[in-house]
C-alpha cells in the first residue's frame, strides 16, 4: 500500500511505500522511497540564470522534486493485468523549486550585494543596471567589461564623488512647477543630479502609473534613472519594490525556459526548473514533466496544461486545438446535457454515477453509451468501447462519421471531466459528515484521510481516463495495442465508477465500515491509473497513436 | 491641474511661436486643439499646409495627447486615417514635452521617415525601394490635398 507522508520539518516531500499489500512475493513496491539529497545531484548551470545554485538551495528548500511526476507517470513499466509495479530507473528527474515573485526578487538583492564590489558603484545602481539587464547577470557583465561608460550612460546612471550626498527633496518658496504650472508657498520639489526640478505631486503622479511596468523609470527631462531609493522618497516606504516586482514578473516570461508562472487561476507560484536538460530527455520518452506549486496545483512544465497523461503534450495540445474549434454551443451541450434516448427530454448530469433515470419517463439507461441500463448488469462497462462497424452502418458519409467519433470521444472526454469535479463536491460533503463523526465518536484526523486520499485518487484516475481518450482517438484502431488500451480503459472506469460509487454513501457510519473498501479501491484506482498511463505512452512510443487535424 | 498647464502651452505659443508651425483649441473646449504644420521645405510635403488635431486627455501632461493628421498625406508613418506612428506620443512620451516640441517632431518626421517601423507598410517598402517614386507620389499627394 502507497501513502503519501508529508515531512514538515525539511519541507521535502517523501513517498514512502511499504511492501505491506499482503502478498508474499517480491514485488518491487518500493518504487518511491525516495530520500532526496539535492547537494549530491549534478546541477545544470545555464547562461541566463543570475543566481547559482547554492544560493537559491539556502534560500528556499527544493521542494517536491518532481517525484510526483514520477509516480504519476513511470511507475510502472508493465501495463498488463497483474499487480507488479517495475520502475524504470534511468528516468530523469525534474528538480524544481517552487517560488514567488518576491522570493525572486531577495535572490536578485542578495545577488545584487555580492555584484557590487566588481562594479565599485553603489548598490542601488547596480539594481538599475541589473533591470536594465532583464536581470541577466553574464549578459550585464559582459557589457560593462566592453564598455563601462557606455552601460553606465544607456542606463542612467551617474558616476559622481556627491552623488550620495545631493539633496533630492526640497520645500520651495514661489517655485512655478513646468509640468502642472502650479505654485504655492510651500511646494515639496523633487530632483536628481541632473537638477530637472518638479513637484512632488508630479513626480508621484508620472511614477504612480510606470510602477506596474517595470521598466527603469527616468527623470522626466532626462535619461537620468531613479533609483530604489529616490522612488521611495517620493512614493512612501516600499514603493519600489512594486517596480521590482513588476521587472522580475518581466523576467519571468522572458525566461520561460526555466520559469513557468502556476496556470491556475489566482495562483502567485512560480516553478523554476534547474535542470532543463531533464525536460528534453523526458521528452524523449514521452512523458511530461508534471510539476507541483505549493499550493498543490499539478500541472505540465511544458505545455501549461493540467495533467495529460497518457498523452503527450503533442496530443494534448491537437485535442484542445480541436476541442476549441467546435463551437461553443455545441460545446456545451456535450458537456451538460444528453437527451434521454427514449423521449428525447434533455437531461443534465447533476452526479458523479453513470446509472441514469429519466425523470419524465423513468427509463434506466446509461449516461455513456445512453443503451438501456438493463444490459449493462453482466459487463457493466463495455459500454466505453466504441463500435466503428456501428458507427459504419449509421452513417455513409464519411465527414459524418469522423465527426460522429469526435464527438463520441469528446463526449467521454467531458463526461469523465465534469464527473471529476462532482466527485470532488460530493467528496466534500463526506468529508464534512466525517468530521462530524471524529467530533462525535472521537475519531483521530489521520482515521479520517482516507476520504481526502479516496477523492484525489479518483480524481486523478478519472483525468488520466480523460486524457486517454484523445490518445485513443488518434490511434489506429486495428492495430491489437489499441485493444489493450481499450481494455485498460474499461478495467479503469470499471475501478473509478465503484470508488465513485463509495463516494456517493451518505450515511458517515456506514462510511466508517466501508473504511477498508475505500482503501482498497483506492489503491486499485491508483494501479489501474498507472497501469493505463503506461499503455497509452508505449502506443505514442510505438507510433500507433498519431495526432493530426482533421 | 491639466487644465492650467494647457493654458500654459497656449499661451507660450502665443508669446513665442514656432516657425513652421502653429496651434490652438478649437471653439471653446481647450482639451480639443487644431495645428497646422508647413511642409519642410527639404522634403516632397514642400509647399503643403497640412492639419491636425490634437485632443488633450485629461490626465495631460502625464499622458500623451492624441494627435492625428486630418490632411490627407502620403508617408511611411502615416495612414490613411491620419494616424502617426512617432515614439514620443505613445510609450516614449514624458510630461517634460509640450505640443510645440511634438509637432517639431512631427516636422522633423516628414523630412526623415522612418521606413524600419512603418505604419504603412506599402509605402514603406516602395520608400526603401525606389526612392524617386515615393517621392513623385508623395508631391502628387501634396499638390492634390494640402495645397
Amino acid at each position: 500500500m502507497t501513502r503519501n507522508i508529508y515531512m514538515d520539518d525539511n519541507d521535502v516531500y517523501e513517498f514512502q511505500a511499504e511492501d505491506d499489500d499482503g502478498d508474499d512475493d517480491d514485488d518491487d513496491d518500493e518504487f518511491s522511497i525516495e530520500f532526496y539529497n539535492h547537494k549530491d545531484n549534478d546541477s545544470v548551470i545555464f547562461q541566463n540564470d543570475i543566481f547559482c545554485e547554492d544560493e537559491l538551495d539556502q534560500q528556499v528548500p527544493l521542494r517536491h522534486k518532481g517525484i510526483m511526476s514520477k509516480i504519476v507517470d513511470c511507475k510502472y513499466k508493465e501495463y498488463g493485468d497483474e499487480d507488479k509495479g517495475i520502475l524504470e530507473d534511468d528516468l530523469p528527474i525534474i528538480e524544481y523549486s517552487c517560488l514567488t515573485a518576491g522570493n525572486i526578487y531577495s535572490l536578485m538583492l542578495n545577488r545584487a550585494s555580492k555584484l557590487q564590489p566588481v562594479f565599485n558603484i553603489p548598490i542601488s545602481d547596480v539594481i538599475v543596471l541589473l533591470q536594465k539587464y532583464n536581470w541577466c547577470e553574464e549578459r550585464m557583465l559582459e557589457a560593462y567589461t566592453d564598455d563601462a561608460k557606455a552601460v553606465l550612460d544607456s542606463a542612467g546612471i551617474l558616476i559622481g564623488e556627491n552623488s550620495e550626498l545631493f539633496s533630492r527633496l526640497k520645500t520651495r518658496d514661489g517655485f512655478v512647477c513646468p509640468i502642472c504650472c502650479e505654485s504655492s508657498e510651500t511646494m515639496k520639489t523633487f530632483s536628481l543630479e541632473c537638477g530637472h526640478e518638479y513637484c512632488l505631486t508630479c513626480y508621484q503622479h508620472y511614477i504612480s502609473d510606470k510602477l506596474n511596468v517595470g521598466n527603469i523609470i527616468k527623470c522626466m527631462n532626462c535619461e537620468l534613472a531613479l533609483k530604489n531609493d529616490d522612488i521611495d522618497i517620493i512614493m512612501g516606504e516600499g514603493s519600489s519594490t512594486k517596480l521590482m516586482l513588476s521587472s522580475i514578473k518581466g523576467f519571468i516570461q522572458k525566461h520561460s525556459q526555466y520559469y513557468k508562472w502556476c496556470p491556475f487561476t489566482d495562483c502567485k507560484y512560480v516553478i523554476h526548473v534547474k535542470n532543463t536538460m531533464s525536460l528534453t530527455q523526458l521528452n524523449r520518452k514521452y512523458l511530461s514533466p508534471y510539476v507541483i506549486c505549493d499550493n498543490k496545483h499539478q500541472f505540465c512544465f511544458n505545455c501549461s496544461l493540467e495533467v495529460h497523461a497518457p498523452c503527450d503534450c503533442i496530443v494534448a495540445s491537437f485535442w484542445v486545438r480541436k476541442a476549441q474549434e467546435e463551437s461553443e454551443n455545441l460545446n456545451w451541450m456535450l458537456q451538460n446535457t444528453k437527451e434521454c434516448p427514449k423521449c428525447n427530454v434533455n437531461i443534465e448530469k447533476n452526479g458523479g454515477c453513470n446509472h441514469m433515470t429519466c425523470r419524465s419517463c423513468s427509463y434506466e439507461f446509461c449516461w455513456l453509451c445512453e443503451g438501456d441500463w438493463s444490459t449493462h448488469k453482466g459487463s457493466y462497462y463495455q459500454c466505453i468501447l466504441y463500435d466503428e462497424k456501428k458507427q459504419n452502418k449509421k452513417g455513409d458519409d464519411e465527414k459524418k462519421i469522423k465527426l460522429h467519433k469526435y464527438s463520441y470521444y469528446y463526449k467521454l472526454f467531458n463526461v469523465h471531466e465534469s464527473s471529476a469535479q462532482l466527485d470532488m463536491k460530493l467528496g466534500l460533503t463526506v468529508e464534512q459528515k466525517v468530521k462530524s463523526l471524529q467530533d462525535n465518536l472521537g475519531i483521530s484526523w489521520i482515521e479520517g484521510q482516507f476520504i481526502p486520499e479516496a477523492i484525489e485518487k479518483i480524481v486523478n484516475g478519472r483525468t488520466v481516463l480523460k486524457w486517454s481518450f484523445a490518445v485513443a482517438y488518434y490511434s489506429d484502431h486495428s492495430h491489437n495495442m489499441y485493444k489493450i488500451l481499450e481494455q485498460n480503459q474499461m478495467e479503469l472506469s470499471k475501478a473509478v465508477e465503484e470508488l465513485s460509487e463509495l463516494l456517493e454513501i451518505k450515511d458517515p457510519k456506514q462510511i466508517m465500515d466501508r473504511k477498508l473498501d475505500f482503501y482498497n479501491m483506492s489503491d486499485y484506482v491508483e494501479k489501474r491509473s498507472n497501469a493505463l498511463v503506461e499503455c497509452g505512452r508505449e502506443l505514442l512510443i510505438k507510433g500507433i497513436c498519431i495526432p493530426r487535424d482533421s | 491641474m491639466s487644465l492650467k498647464r494647457i493654458t500654459k502651452e497656449l499661451n507660450d505659443l502665443g508669446r513665442d511661436p514656432p516657425t513652421s508651425c502653429s496651434a490652438g483649441p478649437v471653439g471653446d473646449d481647450l482639451y480639443h486643439w487644431q495645428a497646422s504644420i508647413m511642409g519642410p521645405p527639404d522634403s516632397p510635403y514642400a509647399g503643403g499646409v497640412f492639419f491636425l488635431s490634437i485632443h488633450f486627455p485629461t490626465d495631460y501632461p502625464f499622458k500623451p495627447p492624441k494627435i492625428s493628421f486630418t490632411t490627407k498625406i502620403y508617408h511611411p508613418n502615416i495612414n490613411a486615417n491620419g494616424n502617426i506612428c512617432l515614439d514620443i506620443l505613445k510609450d516614449q512620451w514624458s510630461p517634460a514635452l509640450t505640443i510645440s516640441k511634438v509637432l517639431l517632431s512631427i516636422c522633423s518626421l516628414l523630412t526623415d521617415a522612418n521606413p524600419d517601423d512603418p505604419l504603412v507598410p506599402e509605402i514603406a517598402h516602395i520608400y526603401k525601394t525606389d526612392r524617386a517614386k515615393y517621392e513623385a507620389t508623395a508631391k502628387e499627394w501634396t499638390k492634390k490635398y494640402a495645397i
